[in-house]
């Protein structure tokens, strides 16, 4: 990697860190959001820097796009919830989190190692070739050969909410 | 050694010499002053001429020839007006909502197919990538109209958000099925496959244009136009703006260059959904029943890249035509028609094209219609 791509990996790092930490303790609620989705682009470069193409894509459209536009939708509609100040709260509940939250990260990075061995079989010897390959084909064939079950319980765990939701807002 | 190869070398060269922001900088400007501000000036000086001529009357004339440097006397006015925010506007996103709204439509000319030689970064994720900067958009009009603590601006921002957000929908299951046809969503590979040529050896290997693939992907190319102008908030579905109800929706408050950038993000995000629906169903930079790699006389590669430039840019400045002639013809939708259009209509024909393209793949073993057509007459 030469030093311009180093710094911009660097600059995303930074801008998600910054971002998450102002999620956080970020008094105004719609600044707060608007930090998340800083946070969701930042976090799509990294994908990009580790090869993971379709996934930084998926998670600009799903994330970026989606997400943020329901968070601030919800902020918008309901009543007076911007000017609502909830940083007393966050620092109790935030505080002790913050101390095991380290170890939680080095778990979960772990578990994904694990998980990107095994669904690749084996680790890529040389990585520059293998994170510029293209990953769309063989995520398609992952979720449609060996990941079939999963990938369909999840559709059904998706539908089962989208009608919830609709039963939800059904007029009385 | 060949020219361009030494000229390929020399760029590499000197790539790893400068660092990488100046070459991120030069491809910036790059797009913006040889493309996208050159298209949305000239697009909208087009645009208020077409409109004349609808309206039986002349449009602006006065300025230089046929009135062709209204556009820069126009930019030049943006740029001179006073930089105006209201006193109970939220400053910080009042200045980043019209940047976001720019930054999604611009960077998604990254991957617009202009010619083979010609794409800015042919990603293999291309769709993708367009889907996936366009989504900036909505955020930025959302903010731009709560920071201005307005309420015509607020209410013509959420329109704007829950029509972007439902109509995106319908554009990515439209987007499937040239993707289906193709195998891939690399933008150069979709474009490649729609060459079919006469008399060309290899006829097997490509189709024509994806718009003529079969009666599913026909069907397709209308939802995705049509879901296309509503994500980029055209008439008829300028409800965000809706300027009788609304003053001018979610840009009531902005003037001067920030008003200047939200008319730029809209012309670019235009040029965008017309350029991926020439380079998805209408064969790109391809020439219609012609293959140049194979033609009768062996063409330089200067040519061959201004053909294609030229025959992409015909195709989608023709669309961009449709588009501003529709804008003088249709009245708007009402905000419930809106969505039923999109949730009753567009989706569900969207999804049933998408599973009959798969269909179409299976039974026919990825012929195209046009190739079966041509086997069945020639026997």
């Amino acid at each position: 990697m030469t030093v311009g791509l180093k710094i911009v990996l660097a600059a995303a790092q930074i801008l998600t860190v910054l971002s998450a930490v102002a999620v956080t303790f970020h008094p105004n609620i719609l600044y707060a959001s608007i930090a998340l989705f800083f946070a969701f682009c930042g976090v799509a470069v990294m994908f990009v820097y580790a090869g993971a193409d379709f996934l930084a894509g998926a998670q600009l459209i799903v994330y970026a796009g989606g997400v943020t536009i329901l968070v601030l939708f919800a902020i918008m509609l309901t009543q007076w919830l911007y000017k609502s100040k909830l940083r007393d709260i966050r620092m109790r509940v935030v505080a002790p989190l913050a101390l095991i939250a380290p170890a939680l990260t080095y778990g979960l990075c772990v578990a994904l190692r694990g998980l990107g061995d095994h669904v690749l079989k084996t680790t890529p010897a040389n990585f520059e070739a293998f994170s510029s390959a293209p990953k769309t084909m063989p995520i398609g064939q992952a979720l449609l050969t060996n990941y079939l079950l999963p990938f369909e319980a999840i559709t059904i765990l998706l539908l089962s909410a989208l009608v919830g939701g609709v039963w939800l807002a059904r007029p009385k | 050694m060949q020219p361009s190869a030494a000229f390929a070398h020399a760029l590499n060269d000197s790539i790893g010499v400068l660092p990488l922001w100046s070459w991120a900088a030069v491809t910036a400007a790059l797009v913006l002053f040889l493309l996208a501000l050159p298209f949305a000036g000239f697009a909208t000086f087009i645009e208020r001429r077409v409109a004349a001529f609808f309206q039986d009357r002349l449009g602006p004339n006065r300025v230089g020839p046929e009135g062709i440097l209204q556009f820069p006397a126009d930019a030049v006015k943006m740029l001179a007006k006073e930089d105006f925010i209201p006193a109970g506007a939220d400053r910080f996103l009042f200045n980043l909502a019209p940047l976001l709204v720019v930054v999604g439509a611009l960077s998604a000319f990254a991957v617009l197919p202009l010619g083979r030689a010609l794409i800015g970064a042919d990603l293999n994720i291309g769709v993708v990538y367009v889907l996936a900067v366009t989504t900036l958009i909505p955020p930025g009009i959302l903010l731009g109209s709560w920071a201005s603590q307005n309420k015509w601006s607020l209410l013509g921002g959420l329109r704007a958000a829950a029509q972007i957000v439902s109509y995106e929908i319908a554009v990515a299951l439209a987007l499937v099925p040239p993707i289906l046809v193709s195998g891939s969503l690399q933008v150069s590979t979709i474009v490649d496959a729609q060459g079919w040529a006469w008399g060309a050896e290899n006829a097997a290997n490509y189709h024509f244009w994806n718009l003529f693939y079969n009666p599913f992907t026909f069907v397709s190319a209308f939802v995705f136009f049509i879901a296309g102008l509503a994500e980029t908030n055209r008439i008829p579905f300028d409800l965000p703006e809706a300027e009788s109800e609304l003053v001018s929706g979610f840009n009531t408050e902005f003037s001067g260059m920030r008003f200047g950038l939200y008319a730029l993000g809209e012309f670019g995000d235009v040029f965008v959904m017309c350029a991926m629906f020439t380079a998805l169903y209408l064969g790109g930079w391809q020439v219609p029943f012609v293959n140049l790699e194979t033609f009768w006389i062996a063409l330089p590669a200067l040519v061959i890249a201004l053909i294609h430039l030229t025959m992409f840019m015909a195709k989608t400045l023709s669309l961009v035509f449709i588009v501003m002639w529709l804008r003088w013809t249709l009245p708007r939708l009402r905000v419930d028609q809106l969505m039923g259009l999109c949730w009753k209509g567009l989706v569900p024909i969207a999804l049933f094209n998408v599973v009959g393209t798969a269909i179409w793949m299976w039974v026919f073993h990825g012929q195209s219609l046009p190739q079966l057509l041509a086997k069945a007459f020639s026997g």
